[in-house]
């Protein structure tokens, strides 16, 4: 059983950890705190189905899903942060403007879907099949699932720390005004970095619907408030904690729960989050993380 | 009782074929209007429940005008309100149909917690209300005016525990249930207690939140005390995750499940998993009798998908207001002593009559779901 459950937090926290990425990459880079992040992991989920049911292949689906995430990040920025950007409003009226963008968004979906629960036609648990190794069991959807979420917060790494527009990135994160000094093209550098956000957390939104099979309008609430507190426990605006806190909320969710304890879960890991919080105040890997990255 | 469900049924469907139906009578409320006002999620977390509801009473305002439901010549409508989820809300809306004058009874909120927020105005204004969803334990209790047409869980349950034990001689159980919402924590204490008066050992009880994905660290620690069967305490959304992740993890126990499960989703969705399963429920789509057959096709002719449980209840409401203003009720007032003076009204539930705690008086009917849709259990 304890493998079994081992297995199970791995695959709840691969999908926290990449949601996550990207909403502490917004905060790494702008200081601002993303709301519309859960609106866009619901609105790619609801794209990829939408593909799908236009008979596009899962990968590629996910693939066109992600992209649409991106650009609804970039709209969000252009939309919901750039002209308070324009305005140095601080870093209270972008969170409301973000919840008020979150808000349409989830409007836009339902009248377009409806409040029926979406479902892919293939590629859900019931149909894919399962694997039997040992004690335990898992299926190749859920091991896609996994694999392309380690990926793609891979990837991410490597664009930080490899490329040019990762480099862009970070003296943006560091400090915006000798950035732009220096040559970088700041709103361009902003631009690309939500739409890698939104891409990033588009795909747990789209994983998220493929590993449950379930696409609804509302499976966003119960990642926002989790993915905030993984982002502020790993150190606002790191990405590696941000992988490091989606592994470590996973594994506590599914050991309260393996040790008996379901109805204690969301208090027993918000009180390890605490603990934690109060060791290191500054979370796990501080806040420089991605400037250094 | 649930035994006689079946001629029961056959019985109403025979009182229904010598009833008469379709054209509207003309009766001592004729010409009048009457305002009913319907409060339900037809937005936010709840949509999914209240949304079906919404459908119900629009069919059942183009039945009133078509005279498919008998007004007795009234001008009955069914103003359906959004509360969207939001319990403040419910009680704005509760406050504006109590206060507003031309209000004759209140039908919903969606969610038993709401329910219980919301009521309790109206019990202070002997305003009438009736649920149509809301059956959690307690809720009738809240006041004189407060009806329920939905079969209380605490009515469902019982009868489904004994039926798949009487059949199935099962001697362990888990429960897994949902603890932050009062239909399902209502299912998870009852399920204890029917199960332990059974003689039943319950070896797991695990609890989940409303709108949780994953259930497999639940389901995987549920294997590991080997119940013979698990009892599901949870609305369809979150029911159809369990049965597939339960499937995917090779769970072999026999499951049942309450209200909560009677929903097309439950086939159409877990697909073979579901098979099998055992749902106690108020109503089902299935049922031969006149009324339920027409309610069914045309409620999916004009929505493009079979109505639930919300949905039927929901039309079984209007049904039964339609009759009392037919009778003659057309105020506050007058519904609140007409609802007294219930005996005995046809709907697509079947004939139902409130008893004197003003919960619904009907039999649960034990369902199995097969491939495509839901069966009797036997």
């Amino acid at each position: 059983m304890f493998a079994q459950q081992l297995l199970n937090g791995l695959f709840l926290g691969a999908v926290y950890a990449l949601f996550a990425v990207g909403y502490t990459l917004v905060f790494g880079v702008l200081d601002i705190l993303n709301l519309a992040h859960a609106a866009i992991f619901t609105a790619a989920a609801f794209a990829a189905f939408s593909l799908a049911a236009a008979g596009l292949p899962l990968p590629l689906a996910f693939l066109g899903a992600a992209v649409a995430g991106g650009i609804l990040g970039v709209v969000l920025d252009r939309v919901a942060f750039a002209p308070l950007r324009a305005r140095n409003a601080g870093t209270l009226a972008p969170l409301i403007s973000s919840i008020g963008f979150a808000i349409i968004v989830g409007a836009l979906l339902r009248g377009k879907y409806g409040v029926d629960e979406k479902h892919f036609a293939t590629g859900g648990l019931d149909t894919a099949p399962a694997i039997h190794l040992g004690a335990v069991t898992f299926t190749t959807v859920e091991l896609a699932i996994f694999a392309a979420a380690i990926a793609m917060m891979l990837g991410l790494s490597w664009v930080l720390r490899a490329t040019t527009l990762g480099r862009r990135i970070r003296a943006v994160a560091e400090d915006r005004v000798a950035a732009a000094l220096l040559g970088v093209n700041l709103e361009r550098t902003i631009a690309a970095t939500f739409f890698i956000a939104s891409a990033l957390g588009g795909a747990a939104g789209i994983l998220t619907g493929l590993e449950y099979n379930s696409v609804t309008l509302d499976m966003g609430s119960p990642i926002e408030l989790k993915g905030l507190a993984i982002i502020v426990l790993g150190g606002m605006g790191s990405v590696t904690g941000a992988v490091i806190g989606g592994f470590v909320i996973g594994a506590v969710e599914t050991l309260a729960i393996a040790n008996g304890l379901s109805e204690w879960r969301d208090a027993i890991t918000f009180g390890v989050m605490f603990l934690i919080l109060v060791a290191r105040p500054n979370g796990l890997f501080g806040k420089r993380a991605l400037r250094q990255a | 009782m649930n035994r006689i469900t079946v001629p029961a049924l056959a019985l109403c469907a025979v009182a229904a074929l010598v009833a008469p139906s379709g054209a509207a009578s003309k009766g001592p409320a004729a010409g009048k209007t009457v305002h009913v006002g319907v409060i339900s999620d037809v937005t936010g977390g709840a949509g999914v429940y209240g949304t079906p509801q919404k459908n119900a009473y629009e069919l059942a305002n183009d039945d009133v005008k078509s005279g498919k439901i008998d007004a007795g010549g009234a001008n009955l409508s069914f103003d359906v309100q959004d509360a969207a989820s939001d319990g403040a809300q419910v009680v704005n809306l509760m406050q504006k149909f109590i206060t507003d004058g031309s209000t004759a009874i209140v039908l919903g909120p969606t969610l038993s917690g709401e329910a219980k927020q919301a009521f309790p105005l109206a019990a202070r204004a002997s305003f009438p209300v009736m649920g149509t969803s809301t059956t959690a334990e307690g809720v009738t209790a809240i006041g004189p005016t407060v009806y329920r047409d939905a079969l209380a869980e605490s009515q469902v349950i019982p009868t489904t525990v004994r039926r798949t034990h009487d059949r199935w001689h099962y001697k362990t159980a888990a429960i897994i249930f949902g603890d932050d919402n009062a239909f399902t924590k209502t299912d998870g204490d009852l399920f204890a207690r029917e199960l332990k008066a059974a003689g039943v050992d319950v070896v797991d009880s695990e609890t989940f939140h409303q709108k949780d994905t994953d259930f497999q660290p639940a389901l995987t620690r549920i294997e590991s005390k080997h119940p013979d069967v698990i009892a599901i305490g949870a609305l369809f959304p979150e029911a159809t995750k369990i049965i597939l992740q339960a499937g995917k993890l090779g769970i072999k126990a026999k499951m049942f499940g309450g209200n909560g499960l009677n929903s097309p989703d439950m086939y159409g969705v877990a697909g073979p998993a579901a098979q099998g399963i055992v749902v106690g429920a108020a109503w089902y789509s299935g049922a031969k009798y006149p009324s339920n057959v027409d309610f069914v096709k045309r409620y999916t002719a004009k929505y493009g998908k079979g109505p639930d449980q919300f949905a039927a209840q929901s039309y079984a409401a209007a049904q039964v207001v339609a009759y009392l203003v037919a009778h003659g009720a057309t105020t506050k007032d007058e519904m609140t002593s007409a609802l007294k003076n219930v005996r005995v009204i046809q709907t697509v539930l079947g004939p139902i009559g409130f008893d004197t705690n003003r919960d619904v008086k009907s039999s649960p009917v034990i369902l199995s779901i097969v491939k495509d849709g839901f069966t009797y259990f036997h």
